[in-house]
C-alpha cells in the first residue's frame, strides 16, 4: 500500500515539477501578497488633501492652515472659493477634507463672551480615509482651543486618570496583527489549489479512468493526492514564516515546534476541504471558482480582517467551525503572545477534531463520486 | 468577422454556463453571495470588547462605574480578576481583550474632587481593536466622572469644531464598503472567462476550432459575449443586494451604473484575457489572476486605505488595476450621486482597457496560430 501511494506521489510531483510556470508561481504568488500587505500596511495614510474655504482672511485663519498643513496626515490642497466649489471638489475626490472657516472667526475667538465656530466637511464614501481626516482636522482646532484655554488659566485635567498598557504590541504596529494572519491565509490557499485541482484535472483530462481501474484503492488515490499537497504547503509555510521574522522583523515569542505541529493540523484540515471541493466539482473552472468562494468565506469568518466579536450572534458561531478562525487565534498567540498549548488547547482540540471529520468526509465523498 | 459564427460561439458558452447549476452559480451568482458574506465583516460598527475587572474598591460608585460602562452592551465583563497573574493568564489565553483594574479608594477619592487612577491593561495583538477600546472607555471614563468635578468650571467663549462627513454621516462602514467590495467580487466572471480560454488548450478542444471555419475574432468576441451577458446578471444581483438588503444608498442612475458596470467587466475581462494568453494550464491562469488582479485589488485599488499617491510607482500599479477605477465609479455613483459627466474620465480609462486587453489577446492569438 505504502509503495502504491509513493508511485503515486511520486507522479504528482513529477508532473508538477515540469510545469514551470506553475512551480514557480506557488512560491512567488505567497511573496508577491506578503509585500503587498506589508507595503500596505507599512505605509502610514497622509497626506489627505484638503480643500479651505477661508471666508476670514485672518492671521489667526492663516495660522491655522499652516497646522493644518503641518499634520503628518493631511496636505493643504487648494482654497475654494464658495461651499458649491467645495462641494464640487469633494463631489469629484480631487480633495477629502473642506474646512470652513466663516467670516469674523478670528474675531468671536477674541471675544471671550463668543464661541467661535468652525467646520470641517470629509468625504465618508470611504470610510477609514473619513474618519482619519475628520479626527485629524478637528484635533488640529481642539488643540489650538486647548492653547487658549490654558492661557486663559482653566484647568483640564481629568478627574478619573485611564493609566493603559499595552501588552504584546505596545506601538500598536498594524504588521503585527496583518502578518500572521497572511501567512496562515497563504498556507490555506497554496494548500487548497493544489488538493483541489488534483482530482478535478484527472477527470477534464479524462485520465482519471486510468487510475480508477489501476489497483489504487479509494484511500490510496486520496492519500497520493493528499501527500504532495501537504508537502507543498508545509514548504510554503516555512517560507513565507522566514521571511516574515527575518525580513518584517515579527517576534516569535511562542515555541517553533508548537506552531509547526498546529500549523500541520491545519494543513491537514484544509486539504480534506480541497478533496471534498474536487468530489464536487466537474471541471477545473468550477474547482477554481470554489476555491475562490472559500476563501472568501473564510476571510469572512476566520477574523482575518476584523475580529470575529464584531460579526452577528449567528455568524459567530459558524466561524467556530471554521478552521482558519482556530489556526488565527493559535498562530498570533504563539508569535505574539507566547502563548503555549496550555492556553490554546481548546483551539487546538477544535483544529484537530474539524480535520478528523472534514478529512472522513472528503474520502467518503470522492468514493461516492468514483463509483 | 461573421455575426452568425460569433454568436454561435456565444451560444456554446452560454450553454457551458447554463447546463451545470454548479457552473451557473459559480460564474453568475457567486458575485452576489460573495458580497452578501465579505459585507457582514462591516455590518457591526461597534467594537465589542470583553473585559476582565479587578475591583479593589468595592464600593458602590466602583460598581456604578462598570455598569456605566458595560451599560450599552459593547463592553461585557467576561471575569472577574483577582490578581495580576489572573489577569495575565485571561489576556494571554484570548478570554478577555482587556483587563480593568480599579484601585482601593476610588470612591473617597473621587468624592473628595481628587483624581484617581484607573489601569486599563489591553491586548495589542490586535492594534486597531485596542486603540477603539481604549477610545471609548476614556469616552465613558469622562462622561462618568464629569459631575464629581467640585467646582464645574464655566467655560466661557472658546472653539467649537463642527465635523460632518458628506455621503456617509455616520461614517459607517457597511456603506462605505459595500459600494467599494462590488468591483471586487465581480471580478469572478473574468476570471470564469480566463479559465475557459485556458481549458481550450488545456483540454485539446482548440486545435478542433482552429480547423472550423471560425476566426479569432469571432472565437473571442464570442466567448467575450457569453461572460459579458452572464457578467450583467451578475450586477444586476450584486446592485440589488446592496440597496435592497443592505440597504445602502442609491443616489445615482441604475441604468448608468449598469453600463459602467458592463465596462468594467469588459476591462476586468480584457485584463484576464490577456494573462491567460501566456499560460496553458487553469492552475496557472488562476495563480496569475490571484496574484496580478485579485489580490492587489484588495490592498492597492483604494478600498480600506486611499490610494498610495505618494510616489509615481505605486501611483502606476494602482492606476493600471481597473478595480482601482471602478471602485471610484462605484462609490461614485452609489453615495455621491455623481451623474455621467463626473464619470467620463473612469469610462474611457476602463473602455480603453478593456479595448486593449481585446486587441492584444487576438495579436497573440494570430500569432500562435500562424
Amino acid at each position: 500500500m505504502i509503495l502504491r501511494i509513493l508511485n503515486l506521489v511520486r507522479k504528482e510531483i513529477t508532473q508538477l515539477a515540469r510545469d514551470r510556470l506553475m512551480t514557480t508561481l506557488i512560491f512567488l504568488v505567497p511573496i508577491v501578497q506578503l509585500l503587498l500587505l506589508a507595503q500596505a500596511t507599512g505605509r502610514r495614510i497622509g497626506d489627505l488633501r484638503v480643500a479651505v474655504l477661508d471666508l476670514d482672511r485672518s492671521s489667526v485663519s492663516r495660522q491655522l492652515i499652516a497646522e493644518l498643513e503641518n499634520r503628518e496626515e493631511l496636505s493643504v490642497w487648494c482654497f475654494a472659493e464658495d461651499e458649491d466649489h467645495l462641494r464640487d471638489l469633494l463631489d469629484r475626490g480631487e480633495v477629502r477634507v473642506g474646512v470652513i472657516m466663516p467670516q469674523g472667526f478670528a474675531r468671536d475667538l477674541a471675544d471671550p463672551l463668543r464661541t467661535a465656530r468652525v467646520r470641517v466637511v470629509v468625504d465618508g464614501s470611504n470610510s477609514v480615509a473619513g474618519s482619519i481626516a475628520l479626527s485629524a482636522a478637528s484635533a488640529v482646532f481642539a488643540e489650538y482651543g486647548q492653547e487658549r484655554l490654558e492661557a486663559l488659566g482653566v484647568s483640564a485635567t481629568l478627574l478619573v486618570d485611564l493609566r493603559v498598557e499595552t501588552l504584546y504590541n505596545p506601538t500598536y504596529n498594524i504588521r503585527h496583527f496583518a502578518i500572521p494572519a497572511q501567512v496562515g491565509f497563504i498556507t490555506f490557499q497554496i494548500t487548497l489549489v493544489i488538493a483541489s485541482l488534483g482530482l478535478a484535472r484527472e477527470r477534464e483530462l479524462g485520465t482519471l479512468e486510468q487510475l480508477i481501474v489501476s489497483p489504487l484503492s479509494r484511500l490510496e488515490l486520496v492519500l497520493g493526492k493528499a501527500v504532495p499537497a501537504f508537502i507543498i504547503g508545509e514548504l510554503n509555510f516555512l517560507s513565507i514564516f522566514a521571511i516574515a521574522i527575518h525580513f518584517f522583523h515579527l517576534p516569535l515569542r511562542g515555541s517553533f515546534l508548537l506552531l509547526l505541529g498546529l500549523t500541520s493540523l491545519f494543513i491537514i484540515a484544509e486539504i480534506g476541504w480541497g478533496v471534498i471541493i474536487s468530489a464536487i466539482a466537474r471541471n477545473q473552472q468550477q474547482a477554481i471558482l470554489f476555491v475562490f468562494i472559500l476563501a472568501i468565506v473564510d476571510i469572512t469568518f476566520s477574523g482575518y480582517l476584523v475580529p470575529v466579536e464584531n460579526l452577528p450572534r449567528l455568524l459567530q458561531l459558524i466561524a467556530r467551525a471554521v478552521p482558519m478562525y482556530h489556526y488565527l487565534v493559535i498562530i498570533r498567540a504563539v508569535m505574539l503572545k507566547g502563548a503555549a498549548l496550555t492556553d490554546l488547547w481548546p483551539h487546538a482540540l477544535a483544529l484537530g477534531g474539524l480535520g478528523i471529520a472534514i478529512l472522513s468526509l472528503s474520502v467518503q465523498g470522492v468514493s461516492r463520486r468514483l463509483d | 468577422m461573421s455575426i452568425h459564427r460569433t454568436l454561435a460561439i456565444a451560444r456554446k458558452e452560454i450553454r457551458h454556463i447554463l447546463r451545470d447549476l454548479r457552473t451557473f452559480f459559480l460564474v453568475t451568482v457567486s458575485p452576489a453571495f460573495l458580497l452578501l458574506t465579505l459585507s457582514y465583516i462591516f455590518v457591526l460598527d461597534v467594537q465589542q470588547a470583553d473585559l476582565a475587572v479587578w475591583d479593589l474598591d468595592g464600593s458602590p460608585l466602583s460598581r456604578r462605574y462598570v455598569a456605566v460602562l458595560t451599560a450599552d452592551g459593547d463592553f461585557r465583563v467576561r471575569a472577574p480578576a483577582t490578581s495580576y497573574t489572573e489577569l495575565d493568564r485571561l489576556l494571554l489565553a484570548g478570554e478577555v481583550d482587556g483587563g480593568l483594574v480599579i484601585p482601593q479608594g476610588f470612591e473617597a477619592g473621587l468624592q473628595a474632587g481628587r483624581q484617581v487612577q484607573v489601569q486599563v491593561v489591553l491586548d495589542g495583538s490586535d492594534p486597531i481593536a485596542a486603540s477603539q477600546t481604549f477610545f471609548s472607555l476614556q469616552q465613558r471614563t469622562v462622561a462618568f466622572a464629569a459631575p464629581f468635578r467640585a467646582s464645574p468650571t464655566l467655560v466661557v467663549g472658546g472653539l467649537e469644531v463642527r465635523g460632518e462627513a458628506w455621503y456617509n454621516p455616520a461614517l459607517k462602514s457597511l456603506i462605505s464598503m459595500v459600494p467599494g467590495l462590488i468591483p471586487i467580487v465581480l471580478s469572478m466572471p473574468a476570471l470564469a472567462l480566463a479559465l475557459a480560454f485556458t481549458r481550450e488548450k488545456e483540454v485539446g478542444s482548440f486545435e478542433s476550432l482552429i480547423v472550423t471555419p471560425v476566426r479569432g475574432t469571432e472565437y473571442l468576441a464570442g466567448k467575450l459575449f457569453a461572460y459579458l451577458s452572464s457578467g450583467l446578471v451578475s450586477v444586476l444581483l450584486v446592485w440589488l443586494i446592496a440597496v435592497l438588503y443592505f440597504r445602502v444608498p442609491f443616489r445615482g442612475s441604475p441604468l448608468l451604473y449598469l453600463l459602467l458596470g458592463a465596462d468594467y467587466l469588459l476591462a476586468s475581462m480584457g485584463f484576464s484575457l490577456l494573462i491567460a494568453n501566456f499560460t496553458r494550464t487553469q492552475q496557472t491562469a488562476m495563480l496569475l489572476v490571484l496574484m496580478i488582479f485579485f489580490i492587489p485589488s484588495f490592498f492597492v485599488a483604494g478600498l480600506i486605505t486611499p490610494v498610495d499617491t505618494s510616489s509615481l510607482g505605486s501611483r502606476i500599479v494602482a492606476y493600471s488595476l481597473p478595480t482601482t477605477h471602478f471602485i471610484a465609479v462605484s462609490r461614485g455613483l452609489f453615495l455621491k450621486g455623481l451623474g455621467g459627466e463626473a464619470l467620463l474620465l473612469p469610462a474611457a480609462v476602463l473602455l480603453g482597457m478593456g479595448g486593449l486587453g481585446f486587441a492584444s489577446g487576438l495579436l497573440l492569438f494570430r500569432k500562435r496560430l500562424g
